[in-house]
């Protein structure tokens, strides 16, 4: 195996896209009524019901592949439900409602977002196969609004192929035991509208190129505010390649501090079960050469009742189920955890005879085998398989119909190991691995939905959803970068926090200086929010007006913000009143203002006009918080320069 | 596909785009390559629907997504390759077993098997056996099923002429030796056919069972498989020998109910568990685990000698609904227009205004029955405990019981094939003949989830 730490991306041939799934902001669901809100509690329910799921014909009149495996998989899916946002449509017990113009709108605005050169001019609903269960109808309504458009990636262009608008799936709740055969899913999240988009799959060579390319689409969402905000409302799938290996789906990264690991370990990952085809070959073993053929040894072992243990013979296949293909992690474990999914046998369940070696990497796997057998119960299992010295063995145990079952999917993927890499879409685990999740999705899977007739959108519907067009991310970089000098990071919270539209108001509009701008817009939000003060729009807002007004100056920001915090429920003019109640004669302010003077050490006529200038401010800064704020920052500018000028004249 | 006469017809497409299609000889299914300023788009040119725009094409992309554009003139659309769609499940060989029985499926339309059609959109029943077996695989284990097509009609298209035909053909099938016979049938009318093949069907021998999905067969979510499969034990295993209703009686996929087709009705337009039985509780329930009989008086298998098919029908038959406000001309009319009876939905315990009257003394005179059911669709019509109820008896209505309309209906059609005199009619539509009246109402039968559910009694006690 490779070391996932120190690998040629380049030499490897490293390709690999995204499928960027986003929810966007919405009052309703996709194709009904409710609301797209969230259970806090994912097990919360009012009802619950469920259901199984067959395949069905593509329009090409093909079953999809991964569909009859996942049919294989036999689910029971149990639903939970709530009232507040679950109707009879999230049920499947009523059609569709006509699809959100809203979220509509949104994908087309999407699409001129990333230059897409291609729109549909007529939408046509696509019902994309789900047997898994996230989906009561068993498929995903879902349809595409531009293509062929791309984004900048460190100075070149990754492609976008497509932007979808779709409903999201329900959430599945449990996730536990992935070899059970029950599934539960909580509705709320089911049809809350979603944008998916794909970039190109091979675009992309490097890990840093691809986390790039994920801020890119990230930013835009965020720029044109379609991009619903919170945790879980982003969901990547990354599609990774190496040379000699082929498409593989790695989903449900929401981290992308996680995505480096999440490429190196499937680059040793290919790179192992491309060394591990080179091997068979190498050994002249044919597909034929496995045979399902599953022999009763359960008389060996000390079993449980009702259970039974089948065991088969790989020829030619000693040393390899023990190889490494990510770290901790053996051929045999990789084989494993396909069968286990598909037939439900846990995979401690399932023993292959190379973890008989000594420093075996099964027996240091997260999934170390418990069929307990020693070497003198092997040797008796091999006086009844007689396998050859080159030969392995896999023993697995469970019910007589499951345990055949799972020996038959054991067969079926050794022989395709002899292909290399298998198209699969597959789950990111923590430690960076990834497990088998279904067989790659084909194009048989999506079929026209009959319930939602073709919606035509003119020329000039596409103009008019797409001319809320602002500046794209990278735009903005380089007028901010020109105009302010900003650097990267600091445009890039902007961004993030959706303040550029504010930024430019404040600078452009309101004549705030830029640095001070972006202090109130991103520094002191995001230094309340450390210490657990969420400073409102209306906040920062009401400050910057004072700014605009000159009613104070920068130094009283934080200060004024004290009081803002301690009277949250103060609107602006009541703050503003209570900054006029204390009424001081300007004799006695005049003095007030003298006597701070001399604190900070003022001599008149022996300073220089910009020592003045500096002294202002802090003089003012003092004054007006002794005042009770009863004078305007802006006046009591004037009247320290006042109080100045007339010392010197004196 | 249906309709294309030779293989360079543009299905569905239609006008301009259509003429533009053929002189370019580009046809349905083949690869083009679409230029339209910037944009380029390249895809598989599909069949068009009916009912929508012109001027568009629908195109398959690579990804398997079907999108539209417009082609206006100055768009370049050229074909770069064919790929005829075979909309076919694969082959199943099927060898029937001695200990299994037979049983005919009879397709009238429907969406327990069924295919998408192009042209339309919509779902097109497919009945040969490979597309049932290879849908549901498990009917090979269950029963010898022969499926045959009778129709492909949306139930809605249904006519009473059809509920003959469909007598007819189960008669001959259960006289070549069917143990069972399962229809297959759009779920609108369900209910009315199932009500007309109960009066038809004399001294009925074996289980008649009428299936069908409330979500079509080309969902993965569909309901018809479990609805067919478990028709197939009704009809193959059980001992009944009624027309019922098998359809699902949860949400879940976890039992169907069986209802007596007389006594059963689509409460909810789209639910699975649309279907319930008025004023009676189900036959009974069926799941994995096998039947559970709710009632005591069901029919039990029999000789064929006594069965035999009575398809005689008078179609002069029509429905009013009384409504607040309706105006009595609509009676007078269909006295014009030489209807021989007529059912009416009456408020409450069957009443119409007093305004109705005089069409009613006219339908006397004239001696067309009045068949009066209750709108509530729960309970009996009892003409005799307002004034308004005797002023109605006393012009010659006929208290309907509790027959639901769609009983009525047919009841009526059925009788007037047989005899005109009113007093014949009167004591033919007032003797129960398959369930159509109950005798008595138990409590249980006004309970909304059919009083079976386990808990349900302290569920209601608890509310």
């Amino acid at each position: 195996m490779l070391d996932p730490n120190n690998l040629d991306f380049i030499k490897l041939g490293f390709h690999a896209g995204l499928e960027v799934h986003h929810q966007i902001t919405s009052d309703r669901k996709l194709f009904c009524n409710c609301p797209p809100i969230l259970e806090e509690d994912p097990e919360a329910m009012d009802y619950s019901f469920f259901r199984y799921f067959r395949p069905v014909l593509g329009e090409m009149g093909d079953f999809d592949p991964g569909m009859l495996v996942e049919f294989e998989k036999n689910y029971k899916v149990i639903y939970f439900a709530c009232e507040r946002n679950t109707c009879t449509y999230e049920m499947d017990e009523t059609p569709p409602f006509a699809p959100d113009p809203e979220a509509i709108r949104k994908g087309f605005l999407l699409s001129a977002y990333f230059n897409c050169s291609a729109y549909a001019e007529e939408i046509v609903v696509n019902r994309k196969q789900y047997l898994d269960g996230s989906i009561t109808t068993g498929f995903q309504r879902t349809f595409i609004c531009g293509r062929d458009g791309w984004v900048p990636v460190n100075g070149k262009k990754v492609r976008v192929t497509n932007v979808h608008i779709e409903e999201d799936a329900a959430r599945r709740v449990n996730w536990i035991d992935t070899s059970s055969r029950t599934v539960y899913f909580n509705l709320d999240r089911l049809g809350v509208p979603l944008t998916e988009i794909i970039t190109e799959y091979t675009d992309v060579d490097t890990p840093e190129e691809l986390i790039e390319t994920a801020k890119q689409i990230g930013r835009v969402l965020r720029l044109s505010r379609v991009g619903r905000r919170g945790l879980g409302s982003a969901r990547q799938d990354v599609n990774i390649t190496i040379e000699g290996g082929d498409r593989v789906e790695v989903k449900g990264v929401q981290d992308l501090h996680l995505f480096d690991l999440l490429c190196r370990h499937e680059v040793v990952r290919q790179h192992a079960l491309i060394e591990i085809m080179e091997e068979m070959k190498k050994r002249d073993i044919k597909k034929e050469d496995f045979e399902h053929t599953y022999i009763d040894i359960s008389h060996v072992l000390n079993l449980e009742d009702g259970s039974k243990a089948f065991a088969s013979v790989f020829p030619k296949m000693k040393g390899i189920f023990g190889l490494e293909v990510q770290p901790n992690k053996d051929f045999g474990l990789e084989v494993f955890e396909k069968s286990m999914l598909i037939t439900g046998i846990p995979r401690k369940y399932q023993f292959h005879s190379d973890q008989l070696e000594e420093n075996a990497v099964r027996n240091r796997s997260d999934y170390p085998c418990s069929v307990s057998i020693s070497q003198k119960d092997y040797l008796e299992i091999c006086s009844i398989l007689k396998p050859g010295l080159s030969d392995a063995v896999i023993v697995v145990v469970g019910s007589e119909r499951k345990a055949m079952h799972c020996l038959k999917k054991i067969v079926e993927r050794v022989k395709i190991a002899i292909d290399g890499v298998p198209q699969e879409t597959r789950r990111f685990v923590q430690n960076g691995n990834s497990e088998f999740l279904r067989v790659i999705h084909g194009k048989d899977r999506i079929y026209p939905d009959t319930d939602t007739p073709p919606i035509v959108i003119s020329l000039d519907k596409i103009q008019e959803m797409t001319k809320d067009l602002g500046d794209r991310p990278w735009e903005v970089f380089g007028d901010l970068n020109d105009k302010y000098s900003f650097s990267h990071d600091q445009i890039d919270l902007l961004i993030r926090d959706e303040k550029v539209e504010k930024f430019y108001d404040y600078t452009e509009t309101r004549k705030i200086d830029a640095n001070l701008a972006y202090k109130l817009l991103i520094d002191l939000p995001r230094e309340k929010r450390r210490s657990g003060v969420i400073l409102s729009n209306e906040i920062i807002d009401t400050i910057a007006e004072w700014l605009e007004k000159k009613d104070i100056i920068a130094e009283q920001i934080s200060i004024l913000l004290k009081i803002l915090l301690e009277n949250p429920n103060f609107t602006s003019s009541e703050i503003k009143a209570k900054l006029g109640t204390r009424q001081i004669p300007i004799n006695e302010l005049e003095e007030m203002i003298l006597s701070k003077l001399k604190e900070f050490n003022f001599v008149p006529s022996t300073q220089d006009e910009r020592y003045s200038d500096l002294l202002v401010p802090k003089v003012v800064g003092v004054i007006i918080k002794d005042v009770g704020y009863a004078f305007s920052g802006e006046y009591l500018v004037e009247a320290v320069r006042h109080v100045i000028s007339k010392q010197e004249d004196e | 596909m249906s309709g294309s006469e030779n293989e360079f017809d543009p299905e569905g497409y239609r006008g301009p785009l259509r003429d533009r299609l053929l002189k370019d000889k580009i046809r349905t299914w083949s690869k083009v390559s679409v230029k339209k300023g910037d944009a380029e788009y390249e895809g598989l040119l599909l069949p068009r629907s009916q009912h929508t725009d012109d001027n568009y094409i629908t195109l398959k992309v690579d990804t398997g997504y079907n999108l539209g554009i417009l082609i206006d003139e100055e768009t370049i659309i050229t074909e770069i390759g064919y790929q005829k769609g075979q909309y076919k499940l694969p082959h199943v060989d099927v060898k029937f077993k001695d200990e299994l029985p037979n049983v005919t499926l009879l397709g009238t339309g429907g969406t327990v098997a069924s295919r998408l059609d192009y042209r339309t959109g919509a779902v097109l029943p497919a009945f040969t056996p490979e597309e049932l077996f290879s849908a549901v695989p498990e009917l090979i284990s269950t029963v010898n099923l022969t499926p045959k097509t009778l129709y492909q009609i949306l139930s809605e298209n249904f006519q009473p002429e059809y509920w003959v035909k469909t007598a007819e053909a189960i008669g001959r099938e259960i006289e070549q030796g069917a143990n069972g016979i399962i229809i297959g049938h759009g779920t609108d009318t369900m209910c009315v056919t199932g009500c007309a093949l109960s009066y038809f069907l004399r001294n009925l021998p074996v289980p008649v069972v009428l299936v069908g999905s409330q979500r079509s067969s080309d969902r993965p979510s569909s309901d018809g498989p479990r609805n067919i499969l478990f028709a197939a034990n009704l009809a193959g295993h059980q001992d009944f020998a009624e027309v019922a209703i098998c359809m699902h009686g949860s949400t879940s996929d976890s039992y169907n109910l069986i209802h007596r087709a007389t006594r059963c009705r689509k409460m909810h337009s789209a639910r699975r568990d649309t279907f319930r039985t008025l004023s009676d509780i189900p036959l009974g329930k069926i799941d994995e685990s096998g039947v559970t009989w709710f009632k005591d008086d069901i029919s039990p298998r029999k000789p064929i000698d006594d069965f035999y098919v009575d398809t005689k029908i008078d179609t002069r038959v029509g429905m009013l609904y009384f409504y607040p406000g309706m105006n009595p001309d609509m009676l007078d009319s269909m006295v014009d227009l030489g209807y021989h009876g007529v059912i009416i939905i009456g408020t409450g315990l069957a009443h119409v205004g007093t305004d109705v009257y005089p069409a009613l003394e006219r339908c006397q005179e004239e001696e067309i029955p009045i068949v009066m059911v209750v709108e509530p669709l729960y309970g009996f019509a009892q003409l005799r405990v307002y004034e308004t109820g005797r002023d109605m008896l006393a012009r010659g209505v006929i208290e309907g019981e509790n027959m639901l309309p769609s009983a009525a209906y047919t009841k009526l059609i059925w009788t007037l094939g047989h005899t005109r005199n009113l007093e014949e009619v009167k004591e033919i539509m007032l003797t129960p003949m398959a369930g159509e009246i109950t005798n008595r109402e138990s409590p249980r039968g006004f309970m909304l989830l059919q009083g079976i559910e386990k808990g349900i009694d302290n569920i209601l006690k608890n509310l």
